[in-house]
């Protein structure tokens, strides 16, 4: 009787052991996630509600920081302006990545593993280092501009290289090209290319087999780069610092400046959260873009 | 005999003009050739444009002039010296390396502890955790960054190297958990019940079973954080305070404009030295994986990726 009630209590006790495993595993990750991710973000929330005078942040509750986002025309053409320098960056990628992507995964043969680790390789250079390259090379008196004058396809050093939407999008898409690159070709590695070859025995055209095949079997790596870059680069704000100057402001820059040239932590901490949920947005669709099995 | 011999013989030692092919076009000549040419070409030209702009800013890290164009000014390595000499770049390269020799190693540690759960318990929370700990990595850093300046106002921590390195810890050890987690869904169990069977205690199957399985993805997972934390600039910049980091070092002597040369010097040595380590790192791996053909190679390589 005492031996069944202490099997029991020790069944139980072995049982509450396991239950607890994986708390004991999660305890640190978990706690500093709260503690450094969530409860920031909850603070930056209860913000973008507060009102921010000359005399600091008041207690509560108003849409002020909001209301001046969606009626300043100013927050609409910087918006406006991100959306279109993030939005072209990304389709010149795409455009960029998936015939390289192409190229390392069927043709490339013995100079596929180079080029992968060349593309791998570049992303261990400081992002800031990357950003700085470039506007030395496009400034007025910089390679790019001395090099066209001295062909003679241009007299005068050309101003739009530098400080431009055009040198923001030439940066951002190759600040992240590589990151593009590598899941679709990750997702056309794994096509066997015998599909290939039975497509073009029966006919098909390269045209053909790019449309039905290729892109519809690389469509996943397509909307994972999609997911990785796109977000990253819509909140961005070193590049249009270094090399966009004013006329190619971007939120990741109005957001920087409110928080901390203006000192306006509500309205940062407002843009700040509409950010995220634009990018959130993006993110889901991406994803669930990515799970779609197109070939039906 | 004879006659068979002829028979079969024939037709072959009968002379036959040598046949008088007209050159193609050039025009044809080359469209045959382009699809052979146009890859290659292609590749080349984007790797130029990655590597090309570090490459030319290194070439002239050693041009004697204080201006970043033609025509040469001669050889000189005064910039080097400069920057070395430079103490608020030696504080902050040395910031950012305290910081990343930090976050590295914790970054490690807990996202080992994460994966395990995760892939290996099942329990009720295991979704949201699993959510809640991939979280960090899909949140923008601007959004995580201004969010930490933030909290760390509230509480009155003032800013400094150390709010850095805690928010640093929060973003890199899920890209950890990701990678570990990956190389634990691949790991037959049975050789862990095995062990279990010969007598091996939960330690020893941990540190003989377990632990040889992952290092790999432990060591990647290593030198992913350490470069990720050394080149963090968007968290950095806005919870460092008054300390320089090496990135925001660069941001905003850049943005006051003076002393380029230097930071031509600078980064040149800080990307030739990124680049000779995780070079060297990787050879290291596919050498302790045993990959020897290209296309293990290539599998360990992209496991470092996904």
């Amino acid at each position: 009787m005492v031996e069944a009630v202490l099997s029991r209590r020790r069944r139980w006790q072995a049982r509450a052991a396991r239950r607890m495993r994986p708390f004991g595993f999660l305890l640190g990750p978990v706690g500093v996630i709260l503690a450094l991710f969530v409860a920031p973000l909850v603070l930056l929330v209860i913000m973008s509600f507060r009102y921010n005078s000359l005399y600091g942040t008041q207690t509560g509750f108003t849409l002020a920081n909001f209301r001046g986002i969606f009626t300043d025309p100013a927050y609409r053409t910087v918006a406006r302006d991100t959306l279109i320098m993030a939005t072209t960056a990304m389709v010149l990628q795409l455009a960029i990545a998936f015939p390289l992507a192409y190229f390392i995964a069927f043709k490339a043969r013995r100079w596929e593993l180079p080029v992968l680790l060349l593309l791998v390789l570049v992303d261990e250079l400081n992002p800031i280092v990357r950003i700085y390259a470039w506007r030395m090379l496009l400034g007025r008196d910089g390679l790019i501009n001395d090099a066209l004058q001295w062909i003679g396809l241009t007299s005068r050093p050309l101003d739009w290289l530098l400080f431009s939407k055009f040198s923001v999008i030439l940066v951002l898409s190759m600040s992240w090209v590589n990151y593009t690159t590598l899941p679709m070709y990750a997702s056309m590695k794994a096509i066997n290319p015998i599909v290939f070859e039975t497509a073009t025995d029966l006919g098909a055209g390269w045209f053909t087999r790019w449309r039905r095949i290729l892109v519809p079997l690389a469509a996943p790596g397509i909307f994972v780069a999609i997911l990785l870059v796109y977000v990253p680069m819509f909140t961005d704000f070193a590049t249009p610092a270094l090399v966009g100057g004013p006329s190619a402001y971007m939120l990741g820059n109005q957001v920087a400046d409110l928080m901390l040239e203006i000192g306006d932590w509500g309205a940062g901490a407002a843009l700040s959260l509409l950010l995220l949920a634009a990018t959130t947005l993006i993110a889901v669709v991406a994803y669930f873009l990515s799970r779609l099995n197109t070939l039906d | 005999m004879k006659v068979s011999q002829a028979v079969i013989a024939g037709p072959a030692v009968m002379e036959r003009p040598a046949p008088v092919r007209a050159r193609a076009p050039l025009g044809l000549r080359l469209r045959r050739a382009a699809p052979r040419f146009a890859g290659p070409i292609f590749v080349g030209v984007v790797i130029a444009l990655l590597y090309g702009p570090i490459l030319v800013l290194a070439a002239f890290s050693f041009n004697n002039s204080i201006v970043f164009s033609l025509p040469w000014a001669g050889f000189t390595t005064k910039w080097y010296s400069a920057a070395l000499a430079d103490a608020n770049l030696r504080a902050a390269l040395t910031n950012s390396l305290v910081v990343a020799a930090i976050v590295a190693p914790v970054s490690v540690v807990l996202g080992t502890l994460a994966a395990f759960p995760i892939t290996r318990f099942r329990f009720k929370l295991r979704g949201a955790v699993a959510m809640l700990v991939a979280a960090p990595l899909v949140v923008p850093w601007l959004v995580i960054a201004v969010s930490g300046q933030l909290y760390f106002n509230l509480l009155g921590v003032s800013l400094s190297w150390l709010t850095v390195l805690l928010m640093q810890i929060v973003v890199t050890f899920p890209l950890v958990t990701v990678l570990v987690a990956a190389r634990l869904a691949r790991f037959d169990r049975i050789q862990e019940e095995a062990a279990v069977d010969l007598g091996a205690s939960q330690l020893q199957v941990l540190r003989h079973v377990l632990l040889p399985h992952l290092t790999p993805a432990l060591a990647a997972s290593f030198i992913l954080a350490f470069s990720w934390s050394f080149n963090n600039f968007e968290i950095s910049y806005f919870v460092s305070g008054f300390d320089q980091l090496f990135p925001v070092w660069i941001y905003s002597t850049l943005r006051h404009a003076a002393n380029l040369p230097v930071v031509n010097a600078i980064a040149t040595l800080v990307s030739a030295a990124e680049v000779v380590l995780v070079y060297l790192a990787w050879l290291f791996f596919t050498w302790r994986a045993g990959a020897r053909t290209a296309r293990e190679k290539a599998d360990a390589l992209l496991e470092v990726v996904r």
